[in-house]
């Protein structure tokens, strides 16, 4: 790495070198019974250097030619793709907890004992179609800049799964755990999804209309993306987000607040800096419903004359290979404040409405202006705070930026979601509903 | 290289073993509108092996050599913990062994056009929409991935086959006032750089498309019968049931199973369904998939019955079916799994102008925007639309997502028209990507489909 570095930083201005190598197992487990044991080793060099304000940019698998790697990155450079930006100097990181020797020791016979643990307990509690599985992987990565950074860290994250179909359906009740080292999935978590799932034995159709929704941790997919795609540096900069002019402005609700905190490492995958070696900090994006601010990687700070908020990560929501993709910005560690509410309180409120547990085509539509057209799958329908069935073919649209000026009460606990982020069940209300009836 | 892989497993002992080395080249250039912001071209390569013993399957990937010895032992040792805790052992069902070198016929090398031709080329493309005012934003972006792979396995196969995959896709994004609307392009192919030479027409058309697309009207939210497009015909053939047909989705969950036993109807008597990746040309054309098995074309649906499903090994075995060849991985990194090649609603005899008179009133629905399935159910976007009046063509309208059950929407093809298309571009997401996903159709009249718009 060092001699790659110091070759590089003498064929141009500046250069950094990233290396990760990872390691990685998971089993799981279909109609309740063992499917698959997969592992994966997965190790790269990536190289970036600067030269005259353009950019260069190579990688490999194996640093067998050094001289090979550099002159790819150097070819590149006839493209002269724009890179006005320095790398930074970080010198010593903050000291986070990310890797959890436990994690090292964790072996496929676990994961196995975990998923079957799951799966016996949830065959117990209900009549589904039973999918479970258990994961950990282990990483260390290091970036090398010829500015005099230094960095490197080892991570762990150790997880499962589960999820209970509607027979017949194919789409269900899922919820998942993660953390830095195997924990089981908890007894509550698990009895919510079965307890849901019994709910859901009867099919409805409802009338479609304007009515409250409430979004759980699978369907927040929907919400994120979007409210991601609209706070990040890049989409202002492409004037496709409708943001660009807001800053200090109310665009959610009151009862909103929503944050970035990589450093928080009670959850896995806390960050003391990002893939380019900017120092990570806890980034205020919404408070109490008014916009406070965007992300930015060096590239987009740059360009918006605005300093980089320790957003460039290589990988986004299409690829997380951080060898072959270059950084770009990306939220990672979204947090959404918990309110007060439990989930039967939240349910309790529901005149008339949808708990929507899971969604297809989230990734369709117009992203970046907060438009959304989902199907919903599986999704509950209430009346009068009484869940009476599961609904078949029905679609939930509109506009984030509606859809959250409108949030009835946000939920007390926090779920793992979308690409890490932790968040709340959420109901909102006036959300148009289609169905066949 | 062949020696390589045999050295690799040469002290494995399990029943069955075979090894996939890949090497993988990608050329990317992308603009974000006017500006430039990827040109790379690099190389990477990695292992796959695959271990099956005594009823136990497992699976590695990895990257460096010197883990070889390690990764072959994970999976052995993968596959003896799995062996002692199935009830049911998993088999493969009998393949050839096959001796095989094959690199498809290609219009036009991209490998040996310089860097700056394919630039321009992008750039000249790029321009198009630029050059209006309302065109605030493009992202547009050339990819070119060239596989290389060998593949061994412990019944005496040894094939090496190429896969070359061009394209240039994107999307573009148009603003008046307060709306924006964008489009999707993307032309391409597996047969060379010809296929996406002299495609102005295509950006000067979406160009047009998503100007038009802020003069529309949201489509009303409703139940209506529509008219779709070869490109959402193709969408809907393989989000709304050719997930269905890969067999290791069906596989574990019973009650699905049951209902798509072949020789169930499962749809209107005018619907043909086949998957035929043998097409030279195609997008989704290949020759042996990632187990060494050679690709043949499968009969999904016939006049509405079921007659077919696409298998790995595994699943042919568990089904007591043939083998079709359709066990397919992204790249090194991945160990295969049961993907479509190129699925398309097979033609009838309808003329537009006929499906037209047979609509009477409903919607005509165009290119695909992303689609999704969840059981039965799936969900997909359009680009764009017309309403349709009376047989005739009227006002366009935006903001379209189709959503629908799999079991009634394929008794609901009320019509099928004789114009077949196949997709140029393609990016199936089984928690594997497949840019090599082919899909077609003719224009086709699905009656009651529930559109949601915003």
């Amino acid at each position: 790495m060092e001699k790659l570095l110091e070759m590089a930083g003498r064929a141009a201005d500046q250069a950094e070198v990233f290396s990760t190598e990872q390691s990685s197992i998971s089993v799981s487990f279909h109609d309740a019974k063992l499917y698959d044991i997969k592992t994966n080793f997965l190790s790269g060099v990536s190289l970036r250097i600067i030269k005259d304000g353009k950019l260069g940019f190579a990688y490999t698998r194996n640093l067998k030619n050094r001289q090979g790697l550099l002159e790819n990155a150097l070819d590149s450079l006839r493209g002269r793709v724009e890179a006005n930006y320095d790398l930074p100097d970080t010198r010593v990181g903050q000291s986070l907890a990310t890797y959890d020797p436990a994690a090292s020791k964790l072996s496929s016979a676990d994961l196995l004992d975990e998923s079957q643990r799951i799966c016996e307990i949830l065959k117990a509690k209900a009549a589904g179609e039973i999918m479970a599985g258990a994961y950990v992987s282990v990483d260390s990565m290091r970036i090398l800049n010829s500015r005099g950074a230094d960095l490197s860290q080892r991570n762990s994250l150790a997880g499962s799964y589960s999820s209970i179909i509607f027979p017949g359906s194919g789409s269900g009740m899922s919820r998942e755990v993660r953390s830095r080292a195997m924990v089981k999935m908890p007894d509550n978590l698990i009895s919510e999804m079965a307890d849901l799932f019994k709910q859901g034995q009867k099919t409805v159709q409802p009338k479609g209309g304007r009515m409250k929704v409430l979004f759980m941790p699978e369907s927040m997919i929907t919400l994120l993306w979007r409210i991601v795609s609209g706070l990040s540096g890049r989409s202002v900069y492409e004037k496709i987000s409708p943001n660009a002019a807001r800053l200090g402005q109310r665009i959610f609700s009151p009862k909103l607040t929503i944050y970035d905190d990589p450093l928080n490492d009670a959850y896995p995958g806390a960050r003391a800096w990002d893939d380019e070696g900017v120092p990570c900090k806890k980034l205020p994006l919404i408070e109490q419903g008014v916009l406070k601010g965007f992300f930015y990687d060096l590239k987009y700070a740059e360009k918006m004359g605005a300093a980089s908020t320790g957003h460039g990560y290589r990988g986004d929501i299409w690829s997380g290979d951080p060898v072959t993709v270059k950084p770009g910005p990306f939220l990672g560690h979204l947090f959404m404040e918990p309110g007060t509410a439990s989930l039967a309180r939240l349910i309790s409120q529901i005149d008339r409405g949808i708990i929507i547990e899971g969604v297809m085509g989230a990734h369709s539509g117009n992203i970046p202006n907060g438009d959304y057209s989902i199907g919903i799958g599986p999704g509950l329908y209430v009346e009068n705070g009484r869940i009476v069935g599961r609904v078949k073919d029905a679609m939930a649209a509109g506009n984030i930026y509606q859809t959250l000026s409108n949030v009835v009460e946000v939920g007390e606990t926090l779920y793992p979601s979308f690409e890490g982020a932790r968040v709340p069940p959420l109901l909102c209300e006036g959300v148009s509903v289609t169905t066949k009836s | 290289m062949f020696e390589k892989l045999e050295k690799i497993l040469a002290g494995a002992k399990a029943d069955y073993i075979d090894i996939r080395y890949e090497e993988v080249k990608e050329t990317a250039i992308g603009f974000s509108g006017k500006e430039l912001t990827t040109l790379s071209a690099n190389a990477s390569d990695g292992f796959v092996v695959r271990v099956l013993d005594q009823g136990g399957m497992a699976s590695v990937t990895f990257t460096r050599p010197d883990e070889a010895e390690a990764a072959v032992r994970a999976a052995e040792e993968n596959a003896s913990l799995f062996s002692r805790n199935t009830a049911k052992p998993v088999r493969m069902a009998k393949a050839e062994a096959v001796r095989d070198t094959f690199a498809p016929k290609l219009g036009e090398d991209p490998r040996h056009i310089p860097m700056e031709e394919k630039l321009e080329l992008v750039r000249k493309y790029n321009n198009i929409p630029l050059a209006w005012p309302k065109v605030v934003n493009t992202s547009i972006a050339y990819s070119e991935v060239c596989r290389k792979k060998y593949y061994l396995n412990s019944e005496g196969s040894r094939i090496q086959e190429d896969l070359l995959t061009t394209s240039v896709r994107g999307l573009i994004t148009a603003r008046e006032g307060g709306l924006t609307q964008n489009i999707r392009v993307g032309i391409g192919g597996s047969d060379g750089f010809g296929a996406i030479r002299g495609q102005e027409r295509h950006f000067e058309e979406k160009t047009k498309l998503v100007l038009d697309l802020l003069a529309a009207e949201p489509v009303k939210s409703g139940s209506y019968s529509c008219i779709l497009n070869p490109s959402l015909a193709g969408v809907f053939a393989h989000e709304a049931f050719g997930h269905f047909s890969e067999a290791d989705i069906v596989e574990t969950l019973p009650a699905m199973r049951k209902r798509m036993t072949l020789g169930a109807k499962l749809g209107n008597g005018i619907l043909n369904i086949i998957d035929d990746a043998t097409q030279p040309g195609q997008l989704g054309f290949y020759q042996y998939d990632d187990e060494g098995v050679e690709v043949r074309p499968v009969q999904l649906i016939k006049n509405g019955v079921l007659s077919g499903r696409l298998h790995s090994r595994r699943t042919a075995a568990e089904f007591g079916e043939p083998l079709s060849g359709h066990c397919v991985a992204e790249d090194y990194r991945y160990a295969p799994i049961v993907r479509m090649g190129t699925i398309f609603i097979q033609p009838g005899d309808k003329s537009f102008g006929e499906l037209l008179q047979s609509l009477w009133d409903g919607l005509y629905l165009l290119d695909a925007k992303g689609g999704q399935t969840s059981g039965e159910n799936f969900t997909f976007g359009a680009n764009y639309g017309y309403e349709v009046r009376q047989g005739k063509i009227g006002r366009m309208v935006r903001d379209i997502n189709i959503s629908g059950n799999l079991y009634q929407t394929l008794m609901d093809i009320s019509s099928v028209g004789s114009d077949l298309r196949l997709s140029q571009i393609g990016g199936c997401g089984k928690g594997q990507s497949n840019i090599r996903s082919c899909n077609g159709g003719p224009h086709i009249i699905i009656d009651n489909l529930i559109v949601g718009g915003i």
